[in-house]
């Protein structure tokens, strides 16, 4: 290049300039992926708290079914029931008289529809 | 300054390098932490499908005492919360471990209790715990576990190996407040926990009840001290029910929810862990080994009007005084007299062979622990009046499951079947739901032949029509059965006693076509002790109330029959 004061030669900028952009791009180039891998690493913390959150969910749903099905199985136990049917339903076993065995008839014998008493 | 430097290096260098390894692994233990993974115990349902027995997902609280500082404030706020003793938490507290338990399988609100403390040294464990829907439901059947969830009594202790299944073991990672975080990476060690098996009864759970509250409304009328019912399938050996009662405490049966607030005593298994002199209701096996034998015809007239009969220098007397009676009504009528008469026919060979041959004097191998061979003498050992006490029930032990299979074979055509109590075992990862090991019906061998088994039938069918035995009538169906009311032993005096009996019936339902056999024992009734009074009507109640469930169709209404066509 010519000035006043002669020829100084080619100006250093240019080529500066474009080391320091490699110096730049390389050292974002290594942030990003040590941000990257920082993250990955973080998300799969975060995700492995919210595996771990979800599973004690899913436990306690299934906890809480099958105390439910429990207390299913307790409430229908026999004495239980038996009891509603006596003492709040008022209800009774039939006696001997109430029963009435109704006995298919042979197809040959053909007549009326019922036929009672019989034996 | 370069000195200092230099000491720093040294350090790291020592930290770095040398330490590496112990230090590291250090940190390791720090961070992670073995976790035992408890299988599911297996299930234990009624014979159809109704859950008997089930696990469930409890809390149970440990502590960190390296972590705890000063133990006793944890001890005393934790003491109040889980109900234990303060100063053995404490004690617990202060030892050199890295980790105790301090209440195992807690309360669900307790457990949520301890979790609002939010202490770092204070940690909760999910565990799984047995529990019993039905409370005391089968419960001497069922038996129970402890608190590692082994099997301590009943079906629980037999099918222990089955039910308990594989503990899953897993190596899980802890950040710096102590939460498990993703386990995983190198080494990662996990192994996971395989589930028990399930089991299927043979028991139905209604004809359990039924069972369990009618022996309780006799127990209760009669004052006894306590006292058995087995419903059996006669033609497979199936157990459908066997309630066993202790009154001896005057609490209520055992809860297997609650074992340690009952005796050993309380939660055994009688019907099968005892022996007891059965009485007349063992004339049965002395009738079938007699017409099998054909040394008396059911009709042959026996003269019984002495009364008494003279066995060695032993008197047998009859309660009534009967006179000339045929062979089936000796046995409707329970007579000694014509009983031993027709015994001494036989001779104590042929008898003995009978006494095997319907399985006494050994274990019928019942699927419960404890099971006894009961006691009888080698026919060699007997003395001059065994074979006249032994052909009325008497010097010999039989378990009211014995009782019950030998019934069972004069039932079902004179087979003896061994009684089972477990049908399927399941496993539950099976989608398809198929059978590990199905058990059916086993035939021990022939006791007597059909013929035989027919007129015994026969006989025991009139005794409960005109015999002893009638209070046992179930409305609706015909019945068959005999009577018993043996004497106990005094444990004082070495002979029998005067006040302390036995009573028992022992029978199957309808007559004709045996659906069920039931064997009735009530130990020590209180005031009226005939075995026809204080058993034969629980025998009635349970058939009746059994039959109906089952839907058999009644075969004794008195005609009382609609014709209907098609």
């Amino acid at each position: 290049m010519n000035t006043r004061a002669g020829n100084i030669g080619s100006f250093p900028f240019p080529q500066t300039r474009s080391s320091n952009l490699r110096l730049v791009l390389i050292s974002g180039f290594v942030v990003l992926v040590l941000m990257l891998y920082v993250g990955g690493k973080v998300q799969i913390m975060r995700l492995g708290y919210q595996i771990e959150e979800l599973e004690k969910q899913k436990r306690d749903l299934e906890r809480m079914n099958r105390s439910l099905q429990i207390e299913a199985s307790s409430l229908s136990a026999p004495g239980r029931i038996e009891d509603i049917a006596v003492k709040r339903l008022g209800m009774v076993r039939p006696s001997k008289e109430n029963v009435v065995v109704v006995k298919r008839k042979k197809a040959d014998a053909a007549g009326s529809e019922l036929q009672s008493p019989a034996k | 300054m370069g000195a200092g430097f230099a000491a720093v290096g040294l350090r790291l260098v020592h930290l770095q390098i040398i330490e590496h390894g112990e230090l590291s692994r250090r940190a390791e233990r720090q961070q992670e932490r073995l976790v035992k993974l408890e299988p599911k115990r297996g299930t234990i349902v009624d014979r159809r499908g109704r859950e008997l027995a089930v696990s469930v997902d409890v809390d149970s609280v440990y502590g960190v005492p390296t972590e705890v500082g000063n133990p006793r404030p944890v001890a005393r706020e934790l003491a109040r919360i889980l109900h234990e003793n303060p100063a053995e938490l404490e004690r617990r507290l202060a030892s050199d471990r890295r980790f105790v338990w301090l209440s195992r399988k807690v309360d669900p609100v307790r457990a949520e209790r301890v979790r609002d403390l939010d202490r770092s040294a204070i940690g909760l464990q999910t565990e799984s715990r047995r529990f019993y829907p039905k409370k005391t439901l089968a419960g001497t059947v069922l038996g129970f576990t402890n608190v590692d969830n082994k099997g301590i009594e009943g079906v629980e202790l037999w099918y222990d190996s089955m039910l308990r299944g594989v503990d899953g073991l897993v190596l899980a990672e802890k950040d710096a407040r102590g939460r498990t975080v993703f386990p995983g990476g190198h080494g990662f060690q996990f192994r996971q926990p395989q589930a028990g098996k399930d089991i299927t009864l043979t028991l139905d759970e209604v004809i359990q009840h039924i069972a369990e509250k009618e022996l309780d409304k006799g127990l209760a009328e009669s004052k006894a001290r306590g006292g058995v019912c087995i419903v059996m399938n006669p033609q497979t050996g199936e157990v459908l029910a066997l309630s066993v009662r202790s009154t001896l405490r005057g609490r209520g049966a055992f809860n297997p929810n609650e074992p340690k607030q009952y005796r050993p005593e309380e939660w055994r298994n009688r019907a099968v862990t005892d022996a007891f002199e059965p009485g007349s209701i063992f004339k049965m096996v002395t009738a079938s080994a007699a017409l099998e034998e054909k040394v008396v015809h059911p009709q042959e007239r026996i003269d019984c009007s002495a009364g008494s009969i003279q066995v060695a220098d032993r008197v047998i007397k009859d309660v009534h005084r009967n006179g000339v009676l045929t062979f089936a009504d000796v046995i409707a009528e329970s007579s000694n007299v014509g009983t031993i008469k027709v015994a001494q026919r036989l001779g104590k060979a042929r008898f003995a062979k009978y006494l095997s041959a319907f399985g006494f004097g050994r274990k019928t191998g019942v699927d419960l622990p404890g099971e006894i061979a009961g006691l009888v003498k080698d026919h060699r050992l007997w003395s001059g009046v065994s074979l006249g006490s032994i052909s009325i029930g008497q010097e010999i032990g039989v378990t009211p499951i014995q009782m019950a299979a030998a019934y069972s074979a004069i039932a079902n055509g004179g087979i003896l079947m061994k009684p089972y109590l477990v049908s399927e075992i399941r496993d539950p990862k099976d989608k398809e739901g198929r059978e590990l090991v199905t058990v059916g019906p086993v035939a021990v061998g022939r006791a007597v032949s059909e013929e035989t088994s027919r007129m015994v039938r026969q006989i025991l069918q009139k005794a409960v029509e005109t015999g002893t035995g009638q209070k046992a009538k179930p409305a609706g169906y015909s019945a068959a059965g005999k009577t018993g009311t043996a004497q106990k032993i005094d444990q004082r005096t070495g002979h029998y006693s005067k006040e302390d009996y036995v009573s028992s019936f022992v029978g199957f339902v309808p007559a004709g076509t045996p659906k069920l056999v039931i064997v009735v024992m009530v130990d020590s009734p209180v005031g009226v002790t005939w075995g026809g009074s204080v058993a034969a009507p629980v025998f009635k109640a349970v058939a009746e109330q059994s039959l109906t469930y089952l839907q058999v169709r009644p075969d004794d209404l008195g005609g009382r029959m609609l014709l209907v066509s098609q």
